[in-house]
């Protein structure tokens, strides 16, 4: 009897502890810091219907570089590094995407490629400052993928474009680089790293703090030992925008997509950067996404892979600021 | 009776209702009073567990267990969920036995950014077909989970979030519906179980990234 009042008195104990501090999983500033909606001190701005946070180094009327970060819903802290490019002479501009990073949030079905590029339309208008100002699209991974959407969609308003590992132009060639880069081995740790909180971790779709919290742990998988993407250590990131990524995970599957289909008529070179470290893209897929344009330079970043603007920037840098040079 | 109403007592406090409770075939359990079993299959990872079944005298069927599961990988220890409860026969035909299960649980999850501690519960209904050698059942459970601990590591405050807050996380931090099939073959002293269904989250509207569970267990009555 005496085994059964401990158990019921320890129960009891565990569950008042609890109580004393209610912290709520879905409250924003908890687990996951507040967006641009949430806290006025965040720099941002208001554009095509939406709040994205947003800031920009260097002189205003100078050729404007817009970084697009990766995802769909990362965010743009892991390529900050660029902001060195400001001091070679460039206007550069970050924006986090709608729905991710600390920008603000929206519904799913909301979500669509052409917002996104309206987006990115509306942050050149707001932040050029000049009608014949240059500007440059400088994208990774998902950005990357973005950057040659906008380029497809108007070949004609860009006036040069870096790829840093774009995750594939359409949907053959994102399944093709998803196959090897995202391949999960059923007994490692890192499954069960990406799997084992949904028992006790959930929320509805419109539970962005709870949503949003959890892709964050799963991000532990892109740098796990031994990962196909060659990434080296964790990447700094704010905030992930899970939402906005199932939704654009479901415009994949459903509808697929193409961004190569105007992109022969864009004149202009092209630069494709790739990490040594990458196994899963490497010159070969490089050649491949680079095959869509007419003039184009693929230059290998040594000793690093996907994540070379976050960890090997002293290498990114110069061939960057070359070719942005050439151009201007 | 006392032994009923002290068992449930203890339920209610740990707040519990179940799901991958112990699978039995209730046609053979017999006087059996100590049952142990290994299992493995996929619930929110690839697992393996251990559990220990002790038949409580009464005039309808129950059954005390515990149950440890650990997830596949590299670090045995740093993922695991206990469960300890019971399950009661409250439908008990000749060929078809309902039965309810109410477990309490303890687990853990670890990563390099966080480390979790949850108090959960878990409630089970299985209805079906019982024969001596046989068995096939529809299940649907409830896996609530009503508090957790957050710890986080120094590379999610350098890389991620500096300010998160640590802490005892309530109310609930989530909830899982699992409803499927259980069915097993019994010869001797064993059974041979299968455990297969889906999982929804509590809202009916989305799912774990993969919205499955399977389990497959071997029991052994002792004595």
């Amino acid at each position: 009897m005496n085994l059964k009042i401990l158990t019921i008195t320890a129960m009891t104990c565990v569950l008042s502890m609890s109580c004393e501090n209610e912290q709520y999983i879905n409250k924003s500033g908890n687990l996951v810091p507040k967006t641009v909606e949430e806290d006025p001190n965040l720099p941002s701005v208001v554009v095509n219907g939406t709040v994205l946070h947003a800031e920009a180094h260097g002189n205003s009327v100078n050729p404007m570089v817009v970084f697009l970060h990766g995802g769909p819903g990362s965010d743009y802290r892991n390529g900050l590094n660029a902001k060195q490019l400001a001091e070679s002479g460039y206007y550069v501009v970050f924006y986090d995407q709608r729905g991710t990073g600390l920008s603000k949030r929206h519904p799913k079905e909301s979500y669509s490629i052409q917002l996104y590029l309206d987006d990115l339309a509306a942050v050149i208008q707001y932040y050029r400052t000049s009608a014949n100002q240059k500007v440059f699209l400088f994208g990774h991974s998902w950005g990357a993928m973005l950057t040659a959407a906008y380029i497809n969609a108007y070949p004609d308003r860009i006036d040069g474009a870096i790829f840093a590992e774009a995750g594939g132009f359409n949907k053959q060639l994102l399944d093709e680089y998803g196959e090897t880069s995202r391949r999960l081995k059923l007994l490692a740790e890192t499954t069960s790293d990406v799997f084992y909180y949904d028992q006790f971790l959930t929320g509805r779709e419109k539970d962005h703090e709870i949503l949003d919290y959890k892709m964050a742990l799963a991000s532990s998988f892109s740098y796990a030992k031994g990962n196909e993407e060659g990434v080296e250590t964790a990447s700094p990131f704010w905030r992930n925008g899970a939402v906005v990524l199932r939704a654009f995970v479901d415009i994949s599957e459903n509808d697929g997509f193409d961004f190569t289909t105007n992109l022969n008529q864009y004149a202009t070179q092209t630069l494709f950067l790739y990490g040594e470290n990458n196994k899963s893209y490497g010159l070969k897929f490089a050649q491949k996404e680079a095959a869509f344009f007419s003039n184009t330079e693929i230059v290998q970043i040594d000793d690093t892979g996907h994540e070379m603007i976050h960890s090997k920037w002293n290498l990114v840098y110069p061939v960057v600021v070359d070719y942005l040079n050439k151009l201007n | 009776m006392k032994t009923r109403l002290i068992l449930i007592t203890l339920l209610y406090l740990f707040g519990m209702h179940s799901t991958h409770a112990q699978t039995m075939n209730w046609k053979t359990l017999g006087e059996s009073k100590h049952i142990v079993n290994v299992g493995f299959g996929w619930d929110h990872s690839l697992s393996y567990n251990v559990g220990y079944v002790y038949q409580i005298k009464s005039k309808l069927p129950l059954i005390l267990n515990a149950n440890f599961s650990i997830p596949s990988g590299d670090n045995l220890v740093d993922d695991f969920k206990t469960k300890i409860g019971g399950q009661l026969v409250v439908l008990n035909n000749e060929k078809l036995k309902g039965s309810v299960s109410l477990h309490g649980i303890f687990r853990r999850y670890e990563n390099p950014l966080v480390r979790l501690v949850n108090f959960g519960s878990e409630m089970k209904g299985v209805f079906g077909y019982y024969k001596t050698n046989y068995f096939v059942a529809g299940e649907f459970g409830f896996d609530k989970a009503i508090v957790t601990h957050f710890k986080h590591s120094e590379l999610f405050k350098d890389n991620v979030y500096a300010e998160v807050t640590d802490g005892w996380y309530q109310p609930s931090t989530g909830g899982n519906f699992n409803y499927g099939i259980q069915t097993g073959y019994s010869f001797s002293r064993y059974d041979l179980t299968l455990n297969i269904g889906k999982v929804v989250t509590q809202d009916f509207k989305t799912t774990p990234l993969i919205p499955f569970y399977f389990m497959l267990g071997f029991n052994y009555k002792l004595k």
